[in-house]
């Protein structure tokens, strides 16, 4: 374990206040985002939780500017390095992408491009955001493929993605994400089609890095496993607002938020063999735009209190914030 | 007592084009299995992705014809059955895929779905298939009008209570259901397998429960058997198996889980490698590259499933050795 980097006199690396990202779309306007929040230091992992369609992959794509139409980042602001992202005109974001702010996706298949050799895919990045040759950029490609762990780098330079196995491609992937030695990586579900014996390698190589490097990290994921031993802090989203958010030991000991405490009840567990709890019903996308609290529906212990107000995210204990009338 | 799928020294093979001008290679895909599964009983078979567990599901339901070997059900061989003979059985084995987006028909409405196993297998007259259609609906906790309505209407695990009560539809034995939560929400899987596990009892069905997370075939199985590159390396009662593992790779696969505990964060990472070609395996024991308890005899020789007692068998030459410092979970 390391402790985060706190720079004297700098705020977090990356602020994000009030964010709002809606979609469009013929059916209606979707709330995909909502007026969420949070921030991430040097060196220290944030992980966002949450299940399918909760907004936590549109929250990771708003940072860079990425959301596809309908969608619309509508409000707030994203502070990183004490520049606002969302003020930024295109050609400077674009020296941001893959920069100093680099995305790792969850189906390295499709996130790699099949008909270029992985030693050009990588050596791409650091001609255009490093301004290399090609022949130093290739050189510089193969010691991010031995830093990663691929063996025999060099030769594996003029591999084609199908040549590589599951793990090997999110190894480039992550390659590609270091080239320039990005200073916040977002990792959006980086292990899930790994098996778990090589998910625990890539997750350890991915916090040596963060440690050597005092990078920061946005994990996204919806794994509470991978995400209790990687994560220093945790937010946990539903409907598009988060609704905990909490230094993790603290999350895991002393979850307050109903659906944070719904999900940690039906992990299955090792050696525990009785039918397992469940949170009934259905994380449903058209509660995103309802006024009241949306997890409403799917409480066991529902409350009249605030009735059809959305309940604030208040902090009951130093640094740990839940949105919810019982809290 | 009999068991009601008894598998003998099951293989198949498939052939893989060599590079421009080579030969075509073989693809060891499922390597002399023998298991059995009794009536009621649920047995989970873990292994990672390419060990040819799907593949093995395959060849019980007879969907892809086998090398060698014998699958008995109750006692009778299916491997050699003609399309004909072999149809009665397909009524007693049915299958829950993992995607429950590609595995319904889109252009049919639920009810269809449910209704087509019936008619083909001349269940029930026509007037009663409406009836049976609506009490599968409700026994997978779904409302009877979600028979006029199609797949895309629902959500995934919806979707994978409408895969259920089709295999239910004819009243199997048998279920194999090859992954059947992995594509599903975490609130939803709990559901599922909590459903998979009340209509068990209702039916006395056997399941064969194939998926990579150890820790929920842990929790739905009697009897859990682990794979590796086509071989069963151990088979055990489900508790014995996650307390006991006797075999280095059941003892890194448990160790590899991630616990939602952040005080266990740190622990290293189990196993060095991936892993190798099945095109290709490792001489002796397949599993030696990786193992840490290796010795020579492994890179030389092929170690036997043995008989540890208890119904607990592996294959290492070192099973005394293992399992002795696995951090005991809570």
């Amino acid at each position: 374990m390391y402790a985060p980097l706190k720079k004297p006199n700098m705020g977090p690396l990356l602020q994000v206040r009030g964010l709002k990202s809606y979609f469009f779309t013929r059916a209606g306007l979707v709330k995909a985002v909502d007026d969420v929040s949070f921030e991430i230091s040097a060196g220290e992992t944030l992980a966002l939780v949450g299940e399918s369609g909760c907004g936590k992959s549109i929250t990771s794509l708003s940072i860079l500017r990425l959301i596809p139409e309908p969608g619309r980042i509508v409000d707030g602001e994203i502070f990183f390095d004490n520049q606002n992202l969302l003020r930024m005109p295109a050609n400077e974001i674009r020296r941001v992408r893959g920069n100093k702010i680099s995305m790792i996706f969850q189906e390295p298949m499709t996130s790699l491009n099949p008909v270029l050799r992985i030693g050009e895919q990588i050596a791409e990045v650091l001609r255009l955001h490093r301004g290399m040759n090609n022949e130093q950029a290739l050189g510089q490609a193969a010691e991010l493929l031995d830093r990663v762990g691929i063996a025999a780098a060099g030769s594996r330079l003029r591999d084609f993605p199908h040549q590589l196995s599951g793990g090997q491609r999110q190894r480039v992937m992550i390659a590609m994400a270091l080239a320039c030695d990005p200073q916040l990586l977002i990792a959006d579900e980086p292990t899930t089609a790994l098996d778990v014996t090589i998910q625990a390698q890539i997750m350890e190589l991915l916090a040596k890095l963060a440690r050597d490097r005092q990078m920061a990290t946005l994990l996204i994921s919806h794994d509470l496993g991978v995400v209790a031993g990687n994560a220093d802090r945790v937010a946990v989203m539903y409907a598009g607002r988060i609704v905990e958010y909490a230094e993790v030991k603290q999350l895991f000991s002393n979850p307050v938020h109903p659906y944070t405490r719904g999900l940690i009840a039906c992990i299955p567990r090792l050696g525990d063999k009785g039918l397992l709890k469940t949170i009934p019903g259905q994380p449903d996308a058209k509660t995103n735009s309802a006024d009241g609290c949306a997890f409403l529906g799917r409480c066991p212990t529902p409350c009249r209190a605030g009735g059809p107000k959305m309940p604030q995210l208040q902090e009951i204990n130093p640094g740990h914030y839940v949105r919810c009338w019982r809290a | 007592m009999k068991p009601l799928l008894e598998i003998r020294d099951l293989a198949k093979a498939f052939s893989v084009p060599g590079k421009s001008g080579d030969k075509a290679n073989l693809l060891q895909a499922v390597d002399g299995v023998s298991l059995e599964i009794a009536a009621g009983e649920t047995l989970g078979l873990v292994g990672e992705s390419g060990c040819g567990k799907s593949t093995l599901a395959r060849l019980v339901l007879g969907l892809t014809p086998a090398d060698r070997g014998e699958v008995l059900y109750r006692g009778t061989d299916l491997c050699f059955l003609s399309p004909r003979q072999i149809r009665p059985y397909r009524r007693q084995i049915q299958m829950i895929f993992q995607d429950p987006f590609s595995s319904l028909n889109p252009r049919m409405t639920v009810g269809e779905t449910l209704a087509e196993p019936m008619l083909i297998h001349s269940l029930c007259s026509a007037k009663e298939r409406p009836q049976k259609v609506e009490k599968l609906l409700n026994q997978v906790g779904l409302d009877a009008a979600a028979a006029a309505r199609y797949p895309h209407e629902f959500s995934g695990g919806q979707r994978q209570r409408i895969s259920i009560a089709r295999a239910l539809a004819v009243e199997p034995e048998l279920i194999v259901a090859d992954e059947p939560v992995s594509a599903l929400d975490l609130s939803v899987q709990a559901q599922i397998l909590n459903l998979l596990r009340e209509i068990q009892g209702q039916h006395n069905l056997s399941y064969l429960f194939i998926a990579h997370d150890l820790a929920v075939v842990e929790h739905v199985s009697d009897r859990v058997a682990v794979m590796y590159l086509g071989k069963i390396v151990e088979t055990a009662p489900a508790d014995e198996l996650y307390r006991q593992p006797r075999h280095p790779y059941t003892e890194a696969l448990l160790a590899a889980i991630p616990q939602p505990d952040p005080n266990l964060a740190g622990r290293p990472a189990p196993l060095k490698g991936e892993v190798p070609s099945p095109l290709n395996p490792p001489s002796g024991c397949s599993f030696h590259p990786r193992c840490r308890y290796a010795s020579q005899i492994c890179q030389q020789q092929e170690p036997a499933l043995n008989q540890l007692g208890n119904n607990h068998q592996t294959a290492c030459h070192h099973s005394d050795k293992v399992g002795q410092s696995l951090p005991q979970s809570t």
